[in-house]
């Protein structure tokens, strides 16, 4: 078992008599970026969320470099996570929010740091506009701003590209490709092909709360869905 | 909170025969009524905000203790909480006919532990209730039966101070809102992230 990326180890998760997640063991190296695919309801958000530590396995256990997430600030500060929830306030400006989670991170010059992240996803302009006036593209933009505030190692992408038109999910997939080749860790969900089918380098598919595919990945998004297909009947 | 607590001390105010003899009979009571209905409008606010925008799942990933989302909400509706009374207590002393005197410092100590108790646990059970359906309904529920020890020694202290009996007749009220408040913010501490968690 490795000390460091991320290592699933036999994760459960029950909800009541609901089964979320079923014995999922994963071990996800530093640098590589993992596209998690399934059906609606096969547990790849609440995966992810027992990743972020948002959320505790019933059983089993989930290290970040050898540490619990929910016991350790350090392993929850090499987290960050983007989802098509923004996590951002409405009613703050850009700068606001940004600020906000620069002070929660104890980030040093944080107002640099935000104006360094607002300028990386092309908001500085828009920085004193409340959340509640920006676009759905500029919301998630916003998000991949917040989420990346802290160069976090291990970034969780939770259906990014949801909501997004085709120039907005080019942009974001831009800035993924960057993250990617600067050595972050990506752990993506997706249940549409063609989002980060080529950004992926590894291929795990969630099937009924089972890790039920494990592969090397290196191909389209028509290659993803024939791979996937067979997997595609969990609708929960 | 403001207006709803003038609302309920005006309503006791028409219901009632106010000043004289009322105000050690039923002013302490009207008077924590009035914050405790107030307390309950905005502890129900608590979380509105992160439940609405998804940002508790941001906090939580945040590196610092857990316990420090709790404080900090509570310290907020300890404040809020606070200021209410603050506006609420000059109609009071109109309603009941209550001139200034010497019992205004023991009585805002009374009020600064009361809140502090109101605040401690409501804010825990906010947490609790907040990812519920029925969450208007069941914080009363589930508040009210475990303030009940605390807001007792509120009214009684209250009255006591109101008769100007700062003595020792008024120390155990103040000692038992004192440990109440301790109590509370300690549990709360370490049961708040089981709370909100899923």
């Amino acid at each position: 078992m490795p000390d460091d990326g991320l290592v699933i180890e036999n994760a459960s998760k029950h909800f009541a008599s609901f089964i979320a997640l079923q014995s999922v063991h994963l071990c996800i190296e530093r640098g590589q970026f993992v596209l998690l695919a399934g059906a609606n309801g096969a547990g790849k958000s609440t995966l992810l969320r027992l990743m972020a530590g948002i959320s505790r396995p019933s059983s089993g256990r989930i290290l970040i470099d050898g540490k619990d997430p929910q016991r350790d600030a350090a392993a929850r500060s090499a987290i960050g996570f983007l989802s098509h929830h923004t996590l951002l306030y409405d009613d703050l400006s850009a700068e606001e929010n940004l600020v906000f989670f620069a002070r929660i991170y104890a980030l040093e010059s944080p107002r640099q740091r935000v104006d360094e992240a607002l300028e990386r996803v092309g908001l500085s302009a828009h920085r004193h506009r409340r959340l509640r006036t920006f676009s759905r593209g500029m919301r998630q933009r916003l998000a991949l701003a917040r989420a990346t505030l802290h160069n976090p190692a291990i970034l969780l992408l939770d259906e990014p590209f949801t909501g997004l038109d085709q120039p907005a999910r080019t942009a974001l997939s831009g800035q993924l490709r960057d993250l990617k080749q600067a050595g972050h860790t990506c752990v993506m969900v997706t249940h549409n092909p063609e989002e980060g089918a080529d950004l992926a380098d590894r291929l795990v598919v969630l099937r009924r709360g089972c890790l039920c595919h494990d592969q090397a990945w290196k191909g389209s998004a028509t290659d993803l869905a024939t791979t996937c297909a067979p997997f595609w009947d969990g609708l929960r | 909170m403001g207006f709803f607590s003038l609302l309920v001390l005006l309503v006791f105010n028409f219901s009632f025969e106010l000043g004289g003899a009322a105000l050690h009979e039923i002013g302490p009571g009207v008077l924590w009524s009035a914050f405790v209905f107030a307390c309950l409008l905005g502890l129900n606010r608590s979380f509105a905000d992160e439940r609405e925008n998804h940002s508790l799942d941001a906090l939580l990933m945040a590196p610092g203790d857990r316990g420090a989302i709790y404080l900090g909400k509570m310290i907020a509706n300890l404040v809020f909480l606070l200021a209410v009374e603050l506006i609420c207590l000059p109609f009071f002393a109109l309603f009941f006919n209550l001139s200034p005197g010497f019992f205004l410092l023991p009585l805002l100590g009374v009020l600064v532990l009361g809140s502090a108790c109101l605040s401690a646990a409501g804010t825990l059970f906010a947490a609790l209730s907040s990812t519920m359906r029925l969450r208007e309904l069941l914080l009363p529920l589930l508040l009210l039966p475990m303030i009940m020890p605390a807001l007792i020694s509120c009214v009684k202290a209250t009255g006591l101070v109101l008769d100007n009996q700062f003595g020792a007749a008024l120390y155990p009220h103040l000692k038992m809102l004192a440990v109440y408040a301790i109590v509370f913010v300690t549990l709360s501490l370490m049961l708040f992230e089981y709370a909100i968690e899923e």
